[in-house]
């Protein structure tokens, strides 16, 4: 086991790989009840196309299989899982984004058992074409719950415009035709290729002794036992091409006010190292230089009425793909459309950046990261989400100090190009009563 | 424990190293008035942008990224029959951040509070307008999500004959047309000068020091309005309301009156009725509506103590409206008949108790146990209170209380038929 410590924050990370490739984090967090334990997946809903363990070729799978699977999990021929975490009080929960499969529960209580019931229940599948069935009819009530969440419609479309030809702009859930076609036959395939131990880690933060969690992880992959590991060939690549932006889209459906979202796609890859991870926090302080609550270009659009307070954005980095957004609800959605353009197209030359707002920016940022570091669930979902590369969430705080402001402006350099610029306008249909 | 600084203005403070923040929240409590709601929320936006000393939202967002990027935001709530300003900042803790945060912090909120940028005892005229379009607009907008639209109808319907309980926390886009620069004046003196003042006070700090700061508030003494958080609304016929809207997903709505006393008793065996009928993720409405019947995509329940009320949100296909309301109605009889084991009672106690322990890891929601205790001296309070009471509910009483549950209002909100 591999103790890191990290005195400025008051935290210690403990981590260990097991013989079987499973990586274990563990953060010890001795003031509080509560234990929160993810177990991850590196597969999320772009990976829909893979060479299956012990095969040569590439098999094309259904949109939405990765969270078709995540539901179908919990089910086992004589139980429900989530029923056994209830059972001692645990809550339990699971996720899929666009590149990673979560499972997790939250506990004060029987966290010894929790923890098998987790790790077992993630190794054991069970599925059949009656209870693959009956999972159509539950996530088709999801997929249509999300078509009318007006905000959720905007971000997804402006993927779509951003990333045409790849997986990232499908919706994580699929359609209800493509979920109709997954067979157990597939969602046994998907699981035996990224279900592999050495494609997850298990996150455990909370009241815990490091040492008592890691002979309990051994002891039960020891009952346990798994091919052989080899790396994984997936058919997603990455998608860093400006050309197949689409420049511009309009939808109606029932909204209030129109809405609007920028977005700029990302033409520089961004990797889970020191170095990504640190383009990625100068990305963001960029943007917040820009477009945060202190900018004076903000207060100018706010007090013109060109933006309110639903106005925001973010940048998000992932495998295979990055993009920043930009947007909000918006009386003039045009305007604020050439508005954003018009900073876009300035490049590093924005009257905003300056080394003094930079310095500002990032010892907020410091502290905000450090306030950050207060919930079990906080701390395991940012450590999780980091555990597949090679930095972790408490190296952030080094990082951060480390940025300079040519970092910033290089961020800006790679960022700002007018020509990776994809907006997307959400107008009110008629119809609807106030 | 409160500490009474002036007659009607009470401090309690937390002392805590678990966390890495520090949290202020400066409460001010007035009875609930239909006609201020709007007011009150509107005056909130207008404080927050601006203050005499931060004339620009940019200039106050400085300060604040110079606090180490302390967060600060001014809300609205409801505490029963009382309305809640509630003005509150997290900040790094001063052991970590190596500076006198916590000062700084208390200084600011009297600033943003004492000092708003006015002329001639009126507030910014650019100002209040485009606050006041903006929180219209927000208001409009709340129904574009399907759930807080369902929601806040239902509280409508039950709430028919009590308007003050009726209207959101927040207000409504008609109270807010209402609202002139002189009545937000109005409303502003008043809730320096007459409202019940409550400050919290959690982290790593120091009593005597935090106590210091708060009285450097200044704020007058003023009658203590008594905490009337008890509502009770009379037992009546069932009444309904179907909302058309362009919806895929049709949501469905119940409320029922149930029968209760603030953390007593009856409250305890309430929490645990409810939580075996739809609070818990092991409850009767999500396996046996959601799960086995697969008639939602969510269907929960909830208590809210203070107003005596349970209610139900469910996500459904309109077209089986009666079936899910008529299982619904099945599943409630099912507890009211003790159909559950004594395991399945245990499940729902364990999972209450743990979730408690959990909160009990949240600054948030410790500070505001902190309110509640200043304003319901006579409840216990702890962790330790909270366990037994749970621990300490029967069969018998579970089903008691679910025999009280009266089915009051049915909300649906559905796409256009035929």
């Amino acid at each position: 086991m591999e103790k890191h410590d990290y005195p400025t924050l008051g935290e210690v990370l403990y981590t260990q790989t097991l013989t079987n490739g499973l990586r274990v984090l563990i953060v010890p967090k001795p003031d509080f009840h509560e234990t929160y334990a993810l177990f991850a997946t590196n597969y999320g809903a772009i990976d829909t196309s893979f060479v299956p363990i012990g095969e040569t070729e590439m098999v094309q799978q259904p949109a939405g299989i990765a969270h078709f699977l995540e539901h179908k999990m919990f089910e086992k021929a004589d139980h429900d899982a989530f029923d056994l975490f209830g059972e001692t009080g645990a809550n339990a929960n699971a996720y899929t984004s666009t590149t990673r499969t979560a499972y997790l529960f939250s506990a004060s209580r029987a966290v010894d058992q929790n923890l098998n019931t987790l790790l077992d229940f993630v190794q054991d599948p069970y599925f059949t074409d009656k209870t693959v069935n009956k999972e159509k009819g539950i996530i088709g009530q999801e997929i249509q719950m999300y078509q009318d969440d007006p905000g959720w419609r905007l971000y997804l479309g402006l993927l779509g415009s951003l990333y045409p030809n790849h997986p990232a702009s499908v919706d994580v859930t699929g359609t209800i035709d493509s979920i109709a076609t997954i067979t157990p036959e597939m969602l046994y395939q998907a699981r035996a290729r990224f279900y592999h131990p050495s494609n997850m880690t298990l996150t455990v933060v909370g009241p815990v002794d490091p040492e008592h969690v890691i002979d309990l992880v051994v002891a039960n992959q020891a009952t346990k036992t798994f091919p052989a590991s080899d790396s994984i060939l997936r058919g997603v690549d990455w998608d860093l091409d400006k050309h197949s932006v689409i420049a511009h889209r309009e939808l109606a459906l029932p909204v209030v006010r129109p809405k609007v979202m920028v977005g700029i796609k990302g033409q520089t890859k961004i990797v889970d190292d020191e170095a990504g991870l640190k383009q990625q926090i100068a990305t963001r302080l960029l943007l917040e230089a820009l477009f945060g609550d202190s900018s004076p270009l903000y207060q100018q659009w706010y007090d013109a009425g060109l933006v309110d307070d639903s106005f925001d954005y973010g940048f998000e980095a992932q495998r295979t793909f990055n993009f920043a957004t930009l947007g909000g609800d918006a009386d003039d959605p045009t305007a604020l459309i050439d508005a954003l353009q018009q900073v876009i197209a300035q490049g590093v030359d924005q009257p905003e950046l300056t080394p003094e707002r930079f310095e500002r920016l990032k010892h907020a940022a410091l502290g905000k990261y450090a306030m950050s570091l207060n919930s079990m669930s906080s701390i395991a979902n940012g450590i999780s989400s980091q555990s597949f590369g090679a930095v972790n969430l408490f190296d952030y705080q080094r990082l951060l100090q480390n940025v300079s402001f040519e970092d910033v402006q290089t961020a800006a350099r790679q960022l700002f190009d007018p020509e990776a610029v994809a907006s997307l306008i959400i107008y009110p249909t008629d119809g609807e009563e106030a | 424990m409160r500490i009474e600084l002036t007659k009607g203005v009470g401090l309690t403070v937390i002392p805590t190293t678990q966390f890495k923040t520090t949290r202020i929240a400066v409460h001010f409590l007035a009875p609930l008035a239909k006609a201020d709601v709007a007011a009150r929320t509107l005056l909130t936006s207008v404080l927050e942008t601006a203050s005499r000393k931060y004339p620009t939202q940019s200039e106050l967002s400085a300060y604040l990224e110079a606090l180490f990027g302390a967060s600060f935001g001014i809300g609205v709530g409801k505490e029963g029959r009382m309305h809640r300003v509630t003005a509150s900042m997290n900040l790094l803790s001063d052991q970590l951040a190596q500076s006198d945060l916590l000062a700084q912090g208390m200084a600011f909120l009297k600033q943003v509070l004492f000092n708003p940028l006015m002329v001639n005892d009126r507030f910014d005229e650019a100002i209040f307008s485009r606050e006041q379009h903006n929180l219209k607009q927000y208001l409009e907008s709340l129904q574009e999500d399907r759930q807080t639209q369902a929601a806040l109808g239902l509280q409508a319907l039950y709430f028919q004959r009590d308007p003050s309980q009726a209207t959101p926390s927040f207000g409504t886009p008609e109270g807010l047309a209402k609202v002139t620069a002189k009545h937000l004046v109005a409303v502003y003196h008043q809730m320096l000068t007459q409202d019940r003042i409550e400050i919290v006070v959690l982290g790593n700090v120091d009593e005597a020091q935090v106590q210091q700061f708060a009285a450097d508030f200044d704020f007058a003494p003023r009658a203590l309005a008594e905490a009337a958080l008890d509502v009770e609304v009379p037992v009546h016929e069932v009444l309904t309301d179907q909302v058309n809207a362009p919806v895929i997903q049709a949501k469905l709505n119940l409320g029922y009156h149930v029968d209760t006393d603030y953390f007593g008793p009856k409250a305890y065996a309430t929490i645990v009725a409810n939580e075996l009928f739809g609070g818990s993720a092991l409850s009767k409405l999500f396996t046996n509506v959601r799960e086995k019947a697969s008639l939602a995509y969510y269907a929960s329940s909830s208590f809210d103590q203070a107003r005596h009320l349970v209610t139900v949100q469910t996500g459904i296909d309109a077209e089986k409206q009666a079936v899910v309301l008529k299982l619904i109605g099945e599943q409630l009889n099912q507890i009211q008949q003790g159909d559950f084991t004594d395991a399945q009672l245990q499940t729902m106690k364990d999972g209450l108790i743990a979730n408690r322990e959990t909160a009990y890891d949240a600054p948030r929601f410790l500070a505001r146990v902190g309110l509640l205790e200043s304003l319901w001296p006579s409840q216990p309070h702890t962790l330790a209170d909270y366990i037994a009471g749970v621990q300490a509910v029967t069969r018998e009483q579970v089903m008691q209380a679910a025999e009280k549950f009266d089915l009051q209002a049915i909300y649906c909100l559905q796409k256009e038929v035929g």
